[in-house]
């Protein structure tokens, strides 16, 4: 029946072509809209660390002026001073723990053809790719010394080596960093998370580091972070040991912990951590520090912003609009053909068999703004990744399963919109046309 | 005009279509005139002026490839060499404002203070700094070669010299006179002396609360974030920017030099803003137009349903000009009730809006004009159909009763 009814659409559809066009093209700009809006949404709230969920955690102390607290959701900074960072690293609780800042510099090849460039770099304990479960193709994390003392050793993305390396196992090659040789120790694969949930201080949807390099190399090369770096009171700093032991905040951390009881160990040693320091005449505020998990650090975050989730409501009263116009439309249309209908009944069709047949047609008219819709929004997102200038460019794209949803919502509105439309014709008293025929 | 009757009775009979064509333009009103209220506040936003010669300006930054590089050597060396340069007015080595990244600092002006401070973006260059920057001075003087210090952020140093913007003197010293006052840093006594003042400067970071408030420093730090700043004559923008490029590679090929314009780097400061400007205009035109189409439609729907009427109202004498008004009348009829509804409607998203993303509140004004606006797009939208319906002849009324 169905596919007789399909054709009847057709056919319906081709003898009314402007109307017909007119309810397309409403679904479709309606779908084309709120599916760019959802689609950005949809991208920007996912969660690259979903499966760990559980088990990591990302860790703020409520270091910070006494008189006011520090300006965001939480009223905790951030990130850590870096002598806490350190403290907090001889903790043998959580399953791996890491200490990082996000950092940068030029990088050259001795020898090679290849002009220097500038690379994206992470300063980071070499838990991290055991951490964010990163596997490697060549090589290693740097050995736990590393941490502590300053070893030049690098690790290396896929991209990078590929750039640097033609993609051979450049493990125990050497590179120049910010002037420096540094060794390599591994390549790991390409890790790209989007949101950037590891770090959400640098721009959401940035690109993630090229080079690792690890945290003992503070001293060695005075490393000031490409990120924020926030103080609360005035200190002197005459040298990098003063930087390095002041109250600023510029290292993020995060810490596994696999069980309900390392959570409450942890917790209880936090607690210490905080109070030691605290007779120390540090921490001045009321204690407070936080455990926040991948979903609940994004959510803190704010990385879907009021802007995007004020768009996404608009699209949603955008495609309203959009449905009420083909409701109008579409009654329109079926009662111009209500002969036809009063026709079909008179002839033995059932009430119910009119309803069906309008419905499908309404769908057919839903399944075509579908297919223009996932146009319009591929277009929306090429125009929103040009606007946002880089800043969009990992989630202002479709997947299968937008394009999917897009045709689902273009159906779905349009047997919406066709339900009111499809009654009242099925309700047609087939006496009155007979008569005028 | 006394046709109010009949087509309100003939509505009567389509209410329902003539119901869903109020809701629709309610419900645009609604959309587009909170759109317009978050548009108009973007482009006030980025239309604000920044205090600095946007257009003229090109930033060159340094990345050296050698270990233990002597970057202020190489600030005072490339400082020289591109004063020389032809095209360039002014140029300084200090950070650029209107990028998204800065610096913020309190500043108190009584010494020794831990609550209370003033809050606002700093900045570091040498004598040329207001100049390249093209800032006015309004009162007091600008720096000169002998204020300016070498120095670094881990040294220990504190200014006592600094020019502030009119905005922050007016924060720090309420209505009172700024020039020659002294500010302190945080908990500290050391005065720094506020010998000038200019007109504005947004800062590094213009949508901040704090933007405008802005203090200067005479002294060129050691570090990696500062860039040069390099103003053009007028018109000479983009060939300084490539001399720029060309002569720091050649003056020194052991780093890396990455030069832009300021507009392309305000440009990316505003790109969200913009982004949303743009959008919500696209929204509120395809929602409108969508609109129009739809009244198009169902116009031309009940003409051709009313064809026979049409023809009998002509027999018995009605002129095409009353056919035409008869359906512009039934239109209007409809506009303004949508109308009533989106009025309701936009005050309800507002409060919405406002409350859930601390977006302006809608003034009236606002949504009248969008109405306003909307009618005459509703009416447009019936004029083509209802004027044809004025040439449906007379005889059709005998040909087929």
């Amino acid at each position: 029946m169905i596919g007789y009814y399909i054709s009847l659409a057709m056919r319906s559809l081709r003898g009314t072509p402007i109307l017909s066009a007119l309810m397309v093209a409403a679904i479709a700009v309606g779908v084309g809209a709120s599916m760019t809006t959802l689609t950005l949404n949809y991208m920007m709230s996912r969660n690259a660390l979903a499966d760990k969920d559980d088990v990591l955690f990302a860790v703020q102390l409520d270091n910070w002026d006494p008189h006011k607290a520090f300006h965001n959701p939480s009223e905790m900074p951030w990130q850590l001073t870096y002598k806490d960072a350190i403290d907090l690293l001889r903790s043998d609780i959580p399953s791996h723990q890491v200490a990082m800042h996000r950092w940068g510099g030029p990088i050259a090849l001795e020898g090679s053809e290849l002009r220097p460039y500038t690379v994206e770099a992470r300063v980071t304990s070499r838990d991290f790719f055991a951490l964010f479960d990163i596997p490697f193709i060549h090589g290693g994390t740097w050995p736990h010394a590393a941490d502590n003392n300053s070893a030049y050793q690098i690790v290396l993305s896929q991209r990078t080596n590929e750039k640097l390396f033609g993609g051979e196992n450049s493990v125990g090659r050497t590179v120049n960093f910010n002037g420096a040789p540094f060794t390599v120790v591994g390549v790991i694969e390409d890790w790209q998370p989007s949101p950037k949930v590891h770090d959400l201080n640098n721009g959401d949807f940035l690109e993630s580091a090229e080079v690792f390099l690890p945290f003992g190399l503070h001293r060695a090369l005075e490393i000031y972070p490409w990120g924020n770096t926030n103080g609360w009171k005035s200190e002197d700093i005459n040298s990098y040991e003063d930087q390095l032991g002041s109250e600023y905040v510029w290292i993020q951390y995060w810490a596994q912990l696999d069980t309900p009881e390392q959570m409450e160990r942890y917790r209880d040693y936090l607690t210490g951590f905080i109070r030691e320091r605290k007779a120390q005449g540090r921490f001045p505020r009321p204690l407070k520090f936080g455990l926040s998990n991948p979903s609940e650090w994004l959510a803190l975050n704010e990385v879907v912003d009021g802007d995007d989730r004020m768009l996404s409501w608009l699209s949603l009263a955008f495609l309203l609009v959009c449905l009420v116009n083909a409701v109008a439309l579409l009654l329109a249309k079926f009662l111009r053909k209500a002969p036809e209908a009063g026709v079909r009944r008179a002839l033995g069709a059932s009430g119910r068999s009119i309803f069906s047949q309008h419905l499908v047609e309404s769908g057919c008219i839903g399944f075509a703004g579908g297919l223009i819709g996932i146009l319009m929004t591929l277009v929306g997102l090429a125009l929103i990744r040009q606007l946002a200038m880089g800043h969009m460019d990992t989630v202002a794209s479709m997947n299968w399963l937008m394009m999917l949803s897009a045709i689902g919502l273009a159906i779905l509105s349009s047997l919406l919109a066709g339900l009111y439309p499809a009654w009242r014709i099925s309700r047609t008293n087939p006496s009155i046309y007979l008569k005028t025929q | 005009m006394l046709e109010l009757r009949p087509i309100l009775s003939a509505l009567w009979r389509h209410k329902i279509s003539a119901l869903l064509i109020a809701v629709q333009l309610g419900l645009t009103l609604a959309i587009v005139g909170n759109a317009s209220v978050v548009i108009q506040e973007r482009m006030e936003r980025i239309a604000r002026p920044t205090g600095v010669a946007v257009t003229d300006i090109v930033t060159a930054k340094f990345m050296p490839v050698a270990k233990d590089y002597d970057r202020l050597r190489a600030f005072r060396r490339d400082l020289d060499m591109i004063r020389q340069l032809p095209g360039v007015a002014a140029a300084t080595v200090s950070r650029v404002p209107l990028t998204g990244g800065g610096s913020r600092t309190g500043l108190h002006t009584k010494p020794n203070r831990e609550v209370g401070a003033t809050s606002s973006a700093q900045f570091w260059g040498d004598e040329q700094l207001v100049d390249a920057l093209d800032m006015k001075l309004v009162a007091g003087r600008d720096f000169t070669a002998s204020d300016i210090t070498e120095t670094s952020f881990s040294s220990g140093w504190r200014p006592s010299k600094a020019i502030v913007t009119q905005q922050l003197a007016g924060e720090l010293f309420a209505g009172g006179e700024a020039l020659g006052k002294a500010v302190y840093l945080g908990d500290e006594d050391n005065p720094i002396e506020i010998v000038g003042i200019v007109e504005r400067n947004l800062g590094p970071w213009p949508n901040a609360p704090d933007a405008g408030n802005a203090v200067f420093y005479p002294a060129i730090m050691d570090t990696q974030w500062f860039d040069y700043v390099v103003r053009a004559e007028p018109g000479q923008r983009d060939a300084v920017a490539k001399l720029l490029e060309e002569k720091l590679a050649e003056h020194d090929p052991q780093r890396v030099v990455t030069v832009k314009t300021l507009q392309e780097q305000l440009d990316r400061y505003y790109a969200g803003d913009n982004t949303m400007i743009k959008v919500l205009s696209s929204v509120a035109g395809l929602l409108t137009f969508i609109v129009a189409l739809g009244i198009v439609g169902l116009t031309v729907f009940w003409i051709t349903q009313r064809q026979k009427q049409i023809g009998v109202r002509r027999a018995l004498g009605a002129t095409r000009s009353a056919i035409s008004r008869y359906f512009l009348l039934e239109n209007l009829l409809i506009a303004v009730t949508g109308i009533l509804i989106g009025v309701a409607a936009a005050q309800i998203f507002n409060y919405f809006l406002a409350s859930e993303f601390d977006q302006p509140a809608l003034p009236l004004s606002t949504t009248l004009s969008c109405a306003l606006i909307l009618l005459g797009v509703s009416l447009t939208a019936t004029l083509v159909p209802a004027l044809r319906a004025a040439n449906i002849s007379p005889a059709t009324a005998t040909r087929s009763v």
